[in-house]
């Protein structure tokens, strides 16, 4: 069975204007230009299968935007290919944003004077969908978004999570097979961010959709995509699974206490490195290994009021891979290149 | 009641921040004044058109004619760099809210919005305007004395304030009809009429441009009192119309913002 | 299931456009208010010219054009300058600079028909506003009347329908230079500034100098407004300015709709290589 996405050596390369500034500067660009290469996506490889959910995970600027763009025919590659759904992105015409659907957090799609049931009939016009087949799919999205009577108001007079919300359902009128998520959750609240993101775990069992999003919050990783891409400066760094790099890239685990007596920070220091300490509670991060028998230590020792063994978050994690405050790529990837996890399997 | 030292104070400062956030868009400068050109020459042109076949229009020469539209142009340029940036995005601060906003500060509103926001390279639009009316006055051979062109700033001013008030009249409906977004068009459409001088236009429509929207008057006056056609009575009686017209407006805005405040915004 | 085959892909498309349309008149409905204010700004100029070439004409016709003709040909103005607005220029500049072209190039449409169907929805109703306010106004104006000739009519629409178009194909493919410079709509704006007098919106061609009224025959500007008004009020008599029109239209719609698919595909393979 074909890959549903298939990136090969995707690259994107810009001609950057430099000029100095000032006066001087600007006249001096006009008569001589200067130009820069920029390498915003950078011999990106990777397959994905149908219907599977992968995030691309990333600082602003890394290249994701930038890939996503490829894979949905909006910018062709200055090098490499991309394949989704067996169609050429760029190429491939209709026929392939037939199978398409691209959603972006932060842009709107709904018509913004009109209610969000009008959106739905023209997308049901623009992609062709049998009066049937409209029916039983809007009824469905409907259910699954919780959308009730939010259809009839005008989007403008919609919450952000509520126009999300039928930002996706309009969206979906087509089944498309591949569905590209800009930043989905990003500003609502967080019952919406739940809802949604139940809502495509669900629409994925159910139609064997093949789901890319890109994100900020770790919280939609974990509850869609249990793969991850992570790209920095346009270069791939890892494609696998997120426990693996959580694993494997930090080794440790957090033990996060609250103690009924104050106790000097030294002491504590004797169990573990002390990442956090603001009595009474501190955190402690010890070698995944020696977590338990720590954890004991800790607990015979000292008053301890509370205590909880924690994986560090993934922020940290991330962080980590990307070096501690560096913005040196090659540094980064030493990092992982250190730690071994470059290309896992996935 | 500001001050008139507050006032002083405060109007420099938007000033100086205007500039500011002006020299940003230097590129724009140069295609706004390219626009401005290229429009003043085909209005010229379109006169030159009209007088291809006539000798006056409703008693005025070709040369009177384009100091009328000189004075046009500069007041057109008055409402592009005050107006329109200032009290005309009322109806979009009412809408945003921001005009909540402004309502806290301890400055009087109608002041503060309508000269928050300036678009000082408009400027030159006003500059190139009176340059042609000038230079218009010229070939009409005429001679002027220093108590006519004393009457002449003074029509100018009041069409300033003619024309303000206007604007304010047409923004305040901003505050029943929320959802319009283009009453500056409204002005825009209104204002063509005071390309020409009244006499121009034949009865029924002189009646609409002069009595029930006293648009034309704020080009014909000024422009009368260069060409010397400007009996001195009419003088003093455009000034106290200008007072009344700055008068009416703020009347106006008392009622406007008394109406958004008691109904809650 | 998407409906295969040639008379699908038809049906297909006349969904899309019924579609279309119902939200760009439902979107429209909204900004009534609005439109009736351009409604006003767009019949003043006529008006003002109208009021001026009236006050010259007091002495007598002005190059065979009487009181009446003027009314008759301005009223004429209004009406085809209802149906030949453009405007897309300006949406195309603000979706590219705003990023909203970027869902607009992934739908199985190309974005000039959504842009097609927002003209229709706006000037049907607008353009039939403005031909009512003619006839009620040619019950109490005898001077605006113009001799109900079925043919002579039904050859107006079709000149102003093409009319239409050409101006619609001249200002989107010059509002798709967006993709490369921000200035498209100061284009956009030079051409509108020239057609004042090229197309005959200041007055009648034949009141031009002579040469001007030579160069504008060269260019499409007469028939996006000067060769309808004419069809309308009757001044086009003879068959061969029938033809000499109606070819001339043509050919310029032609030329246009080549103009906008050279400069679709280059700027569609522009925006592909620099993005938004």
């Amino acid at each position: 069975m074909p890959a549903a996405i298939l990136a090969t050596e995707l690259s994107k390369t810009y001609d950057v204007k430099v000029r100095d500034p000032g006066i001087n500067g600007a006249l001096a660009a006009l008569a001589r230009p200067h130009y820069r290469q920029v390498r915003a996506v950078d011999s990106v490889t990777f397959a994905i299968e149908r219907g599977d959910a992968v995030a691309f995970l990333g600082p602003n600027g890394a290249g994701k935007t930038t890939t996503l763009k490829m894979l949905t025919g909006l910018l062709f590659p200055s090098s490499g290919r991309a394949e989704v759904a067996g169609c050429d992105p760029w190429t491939g015409g209709n026929a392939f944003r037939q199978r398409i659907a691209f959603v972006l957090g932060n842009k709107q799609q709904l018509l913004w004077d009109l209610p969000p049931e009008e959106t739905f009939r023209l997308n049901r016009a623009i992609y062709g969908v049998s009066a049937a087949d409209y029916t039983a799919r809007r009824a469905e999205l409907v259910e699954l978004l919780v959308l009730g009577h939010l259809v009839d108001k005008p989007a403008r007079q919609l919450s952000l999570g509520e126009r999300m919300k039928c930002e996706l359902a309009a969206a979906l009128l087509h089944q498309p097979e591949v569905l590209f998520l800009d930043e989905p959750t990003l500003g609502l609240d967080l019952e919406a961010q739940q809802t949604i993101r139940t809502f495509l775990g669900e629409y994925r069992r159910r139609h064997d959709a093949t789901i890319l999003l890109t994100s900020h919050y770790m919280a939609d990783v974990t509850a869609l995509a249990s793969r991850v891409l992570i790209i920095n400066r346009g270069r791939l760094l890892y494609d696998g699974e997120l426990s693996e790099l959580v694993a494997r890239i930090a080794p440790i685990k957090r033990i996060e206490l609250v103690l009924s007596e104050p106790v000097a920070r030294a002491r504590l220091e004797d169990y573990g490195r002390v990442a956090h300490f603001a009595p009474p509670s501190a955190t402690i991060e010890v070698p995944r290994e020696l977590a338990t028998a720590a954890s004991a230590r800790l607990l015979a020792d000292l008053s301890v009021a509370d205590l909880s063994i924690q994986d560090p978050p993934i922020e940290e994690v991330i962080r980590i891979a990307f070096g501690e405050g560096a913005q040196d790529a090659e540094a980064e990837e030493e990092a992982l290149v250190r730690a071994d996890v470059r290309r896992a399997p996935p | 009641m500001m001050s008139i030292r507050r006032t002083a104070t405060v109007l420099r400062a938007f000033w100086q921040l205007n500039w500011l956030e002006e020299l940003q868009y230097r590129g724009n400068f140069i295609a706004s004044l390219l626009g401005t050109v290229f429009w003043l020459l085909m209005a010229i042109l379109t006169a030159a058109l009209y007088f291809q076949h006539t000798s006056t229009l409703g008693g005025w020469a070709f040369w009177d004619v384009v100091v009328l539209l000189g004075i046009f142009n500069a007041l057109a340029g008055v409402v592009e760099t005050m107006l329109r940036p200032g009290i005309g995005h009322l109806p979009a601060d009412v809408r945003s809210g921001a005009l909540d906003l402004v309502l806290v500060r301890p400055v009087d509103a109608q002041f503060y919005v309508s000269f928050r926001r300036l678009d000082v390279w408009r400027l030159a639009d006003v500059v190139l305007g009176l340059a042609l009316a000038w230079y218009a006055f010229v070939q009409t051979g005429r001679a002027i004395s220093a108590w006519e062109l004393i009457i002449f700033v003074v029509t100018f001013a009041v069409a300033i304030a003619v024309i303000y008030a206007i604007w304010v009249a047409l923004m305040s409906l901003a505050f029943w009809f929320v959802a319009v977004e283009n009453l500056a068009a409204l002005f825009d459409a209104l204002f063509e009429a005071a390309r020409y001088p009244v006499s121009a236009y034949p009865g029924a429509l002189r009646f609409l441009f002069v009595y029930l929207i006293p648009i034309a008057w704020t080009t014909t006056i000024p422009a009368s009192a260069l060409t010397g056609r400007l009996r001195p009575a009419l003088a003093f009686w455009a000034l106290a119309v200008g007072i009344a017209a700055l008068g009416a407006s703020r009347l106006l805005w008392r009622v406007a913002l008394e109406r958004y405040t008691s109904a809650g915004g | 299931m998407i409906r295969a085959g040639a008379r699908g892909a038809v049906a297909v498309f006349r969904d899309q456009y019924a579609e279309l349309m119902r939200s760009a008149f439902l979107i429209d409905l909204q900004y009534r208010a609005s439109i009736a204010i351009w409604l006003i700004w767009g019949i003043t100029e006529p008006i003002i010219s109208l009021g001026i070439w009236w006050t010259i004409a007091a002495a007598g016709a002005v190059g065979g054009y009487s009181r009446e003709a003027f009314a008759q040909y301005f009223f004429g103005v209004a009406l085809v300058n209802q149906a030949t607005l453009s405007w897309d220029a300006w949406n195309i500049d603000r979706w590219i600079r705003e990023g909203e072209m970027n869902y607009r190039l992934t739908r199985p449409i190309a974005p000039i028909h959504e842009a097609i169907a927002d003209n229709i929805a706006y000037k049907g109703p607008t353009a039939t506003i403005i031909l009512t306010a003619w006839i009620v106004a040619s019950v109490f104006w005898p001077a605006v009347r113009i001799p109900f000739e079925p043919g002579r009519w039904a050859l107006a629409i079709v000149a102003i329908v093409l009319a239409a178009a050409i101006r619609f194909l001249n200002g989107y493919a010059t509002g798709l230079l967006a993709f490369w410079t921000t200035r498209a709509t100061a284009l956009v704006e030079l051409q509108f500034g020239i057609s004042l007098f090229l197309s005959g919106r200041i007055a009648p061609l034949s009141l031009l100098p002579p040469r001007v009224a030579h160069v504008a025959g060269y260019l499409w500007f007469p028939y996006v407004l000067s060769f309808p008004v004419q069809v309308l009020t009757g001044t086009v008599t003879t068959t061969a300015q029938y033809v000499r029109g109606f070819a001339g239209q043509l050919i310029w719609l032609a030329i246009w709709l080549m103009l906008y698919l050279l400069v679709w595909t280059r700027g569609r393979r522009h925006y592909g290589a620099v993005g938004g």
